[in-house]
């Protein structure tokens, strides 16, 4: 312990850039953790958050929500399928909205209001397609009200705001808020589905009547959601229902963006046990006179090796303690329309892969001091040589 | 200089963990920056094709295509400006398009857009019913002289060539007559109707210079129709407005921007370990008449040639990779641009990490190193 801290007092800068180095592969790390739990959050938490057990898309839409479309006579297959209960209708658009009004207004936008692209649901039926986690307010009961996520409260869709949609300016106001409710990476509103059709005629007098988006569907007692979503998949080849969490997950872009950042974590991964090893190893070269020095005049092999993976976990533990403090600030942060968090589990686990990985490293150093005869000390040979 | 590249011929194996961490960075710096361009292209390419100085959208659409819509009447006044020589209109359904022979359920992820201008690469509008097809839509199985149904309309359309680079929003683009776009829009996106002549957006090319040329649109449009005044962007602009563009492009280069520094520590690292190990070596180098540039020039050029390698089996492995992934599976974009900034960035970060190493260089004592010999 003495030998090991005493050499890490002494060569400072040395085992300093090492340090810096693990902290800056750490920050890294935690950092994008946050990103991918970020982005699909507010790519998919509006499905993966709301209390339909299963989403009916059509074929069509290729399993978004904006492009699915659902015709009457595939709304009335599925409401006739064995094995459903209930069934809803969702539909979503993205809108132009401007923000910053406290209060109903009418005419164009004023000061101070920032217009931004929002998303707004559709539901008809409260309980199946609604947010499944209102931290605020309560959910819309009257036309013109919407609850949002609390992910976007900060950027003008807190309880109380009043968003106007353009062009057209149809005013919505949020009463609640809900957790991680995102849709498509923007700031989402769910609404009574009859607000819904009056936005689309207040933005575009053009429009024909919209049909669903997608059916939300509970199944009948008994019937568990993938019965029930097998059993609506076989009335028509035009029909594509998943469970909740299917339906999340199988979202375009999902899989895409869950394959580009595991080979990223990989990759960094990696990188960290090559740097300590390195660095052991050119160290434990550097010392080969001392430590067989040491080895002659009967310091234990054992000492050795705890004064080196002393120094591995010390260096291990400040890098990654350092990488946390630079990830602290940054994970409040919002990226763009992403809200990141400090992602606790994430910290745990990498902090346990990172260590045995480091410490892994060290051991081929461990092992050559091991191999260490003192003999050499009278030879003028040693490790390394 | 000699000395150290015989160093690096005769012994190799001392550089080899650094060069495996610096294949490793290598290869992240490259995959991270083909993710990128992958992700870009991908959303840009439809509109980075326009042949325009200026493409105009609806005030309050955020520069998004699908929100925007451009009356008939302010199409004229934008045409009674007398810097404007020509004017387009442009429109974009997303749709599921059926390919034959592919499963019922295997539909090909399309982007229609009518246009009267053509974007460079593509051909004049075509017949109705006809398109031209992004090749990335090859993947999908769609081929020359395939009809292909759009849309829960099934509405149907023909291709009858293929155009590169045009993708948008991640979809491969199908590029038609306005009145096919108009149609198929029609049958399958009742709540996006357009009436008459509406656009989604105008493409404008002119006279004066793209900004002076919007501000002139802009203003115009405000002066004479202020419920449906326009945002008029040039193209880069207009690139650099599709949501999420400037996020991903930040997002990214601060990521490849703390991987670079990464590279340099690890360099900084390596070699000042190298020097304090060899200072015995360099006093007697010096002692002999070396110059301390001579010996900081030899590590230095270790450095790059470390770099080299490491960046070669690099750009090796992430061809590699790029040729391996299924088509469609990452939006990684492999290119020789990026490869090369890559390997530029390493050795930047190589020459700039062994700087770390010339204080211990200088203060190498030849008589001192002398005396510890002898």
């Amino acid at each position: 312990m003495f030998l090991a801290l005493a050499e890490m007092r002494r060569a400072k800068v040395r085992f300093g850039l090492l340090i810096g180095a693990i902290a800056l592969l750490v920050f890294l790390i935690l950092f994008q953790q946050s990103l991918q739990n970020g982005l699909l959050t507010s790519f998919v938490g509006g499905i993966r958050n709301q209390d339909a057990p299963v989403l009916v898309y059509s074929v069509d839409g290729q399993r978004t929500v904006q492009g699915s479309v659902i015709t009457p006579d595939l709304e009335a297959l599925v409401r006739g399928t064995d094995g459903v209960g209930e069934v809803g209708r969702w539909s979503q658009g993205t809108f132009t909205v401007v923000t910053g009004g406290e209060t109903r207004m009418t005419g164009g936008g004023g000061p101070g209001e920032d217009a931004v692209d929002a998303s707004i649901i559709g539901f008809d039926t409260e309980g199946l397609g609604t947010p499944s986690d209102v931290v605020d307010g309560r959910l819309p009961t009257a036309a013109g009200e919407a609850i949002a996520s609390d992910a976007d409260a900060a950027t003008g869709f807190a309880v109380g705001d009043v968003i106007r949609v353009l062009p057209g300016g149809f005013e919505i106001e949020i009463v609640g808020l809900a957790r991680d409710v995102q849709l498509n990476a923007s700031p989402t509103m769910y609404v009574p589905y009859d607000t819904y059709l009056d936005v689309i005629a207040a933005v575009n007098p053009d429009a024909g009547t919209p049909l669903p988006s997608v059916l939300t569907v509970r199944p009948a007692d008994g019937v568990s959601d993938a019965e029930v979503s097998t059993a609506i998949n076989d009335r028509s080849l035009e029909l594509d229902a998943l469970p909740r969490e299917t339906a999340a997950d199988e979202t375009p872009g999902v899989a895409q963006v869950r394959q580009s950042f595991q080979i990223i974590f990989l990759l960094y991964a990696l990188v960290i046990p090559c740097v300590t090893g390195l660095f052991f190893l050119i160290i434990t070269f550097q010392k080969a006179g001392a430590l067989t020095l040491l080895r002659a005049i009967g310091a234990p092999a054992h000492r050795l090796v705890s004064a080196l993976m002393i120094q591995a976990a010390l260096i291990v533990t400040a890098g990654f303690a350092l990488g946390t403090l630079l990830y602290l600030p940054v994970s409040q942060q919002r990226l763009g329309g992403i809200p990141l968090r400090f992602e606790t589990a994430a910290v745990v686990l990498w902090a346990g892969v990172l260590t045995v990985l480091a410490l892994g490293s060290a051991l081929i150093s461990a092992r050559r001091v091991l191999a260490i005869d003192p003999v050499e000390a009278t030879t003028g040979t040693g490790v390394g040589r | 200089m000699i000395l150290a590249l015989r160093e690096l011929r005769r012994r190799p194996g001392r550089f080899a963990t650094a060069g495996v961490i610096l294949t490793l960075i290598a290869v992240l710096l490259m995959f991270l920056g083909g993710l990128l361009d992958g992700l870009i292209q991908a959303s840009t390419g439809a509109v980075r094709a326009q042949d325009a100085d200026v493409i105009v959208y609806s005030d309050n659409a955020q520069a998004s295509l699908a929100r925007s819509r451009i009356e008939p009447e302010v199409r004229e006044t934008i045409e009674l400006l007398s810097a404007v020589t020509e004017v387009g209109g442009l429109g974009v359904v997303q749709l599921g398009a059926r390919v034959p022979d592919a499963g019922p359920r295997d539909l090909a992820g399309v982007a229609l857009f009518g246009y009267e201008l053509a974007p460079t690469g593509v051909p004049d509008t075509p017949a109705d019913g006809e398109v031209y097809a992004d090749e990335v839509l090859r993947a999908d199985g769609v081929e020359a002289g395939m009809e292909l149904l759009l849309g829960p309309a099934r509405s149907p359309v023909t291709v009858i060539g293929f155009v590169s680079d045009t993708s948008f929003n991640g979809q491969g683009a199908l590029w038609a007559s306005p009145a096919t776009w108009r149609d198929v829009l029609d049958a399958n996106r009742p709540d996006a109707r357009v009436s008459g002549e509406v656009f989604q957006a105008l493409v404008v090319r002119g006279d004066a210079e793209p900004d002076d040329l919007a501000a002139m649109i802009d203003r115009i449009t405000a002066e004479y129709h202020t419920a449906s005044a326009t945002r008029s962007l040039s193209v880069p602009d207009a690139v650099n407005a599709i949501p999420g563009v400037e996020e991903q492009q930040g997002t990214f280069n601060q990521i490849i921007g703390v991987t670079i520094v990464i590279a340099l520590v690890v360099i900084a690292l390596f070699f000042s370990l190298i020097t304090v190990e060899r200072a015995g070596l360099y006093g007697v180098l010096k002692a002999l008449g070396a110059r301390s540039s001579t010996i900081f020039a030899g590590l230095v050029a270790q450095a790059v040639v470390v770099t080299l390698i490491a960046s070669s089996i690099a750009a090796a492995l992430t061809i590699a990779l790029d040729a391996a992934l299924p088509p469609g599976s990452l939006p990684l974009a492999v290119s020789a641009d990026r490869i090369i900034t890559s390997v530029l960035l390493l050795l930047v970060a190589a020459v700039v990490g062994c700087s770390f190493s010339l204080r211990r260089v200088l203060r190498i004592d030849p008589a001192s190193a002398i005396g510890s010999s002898s």
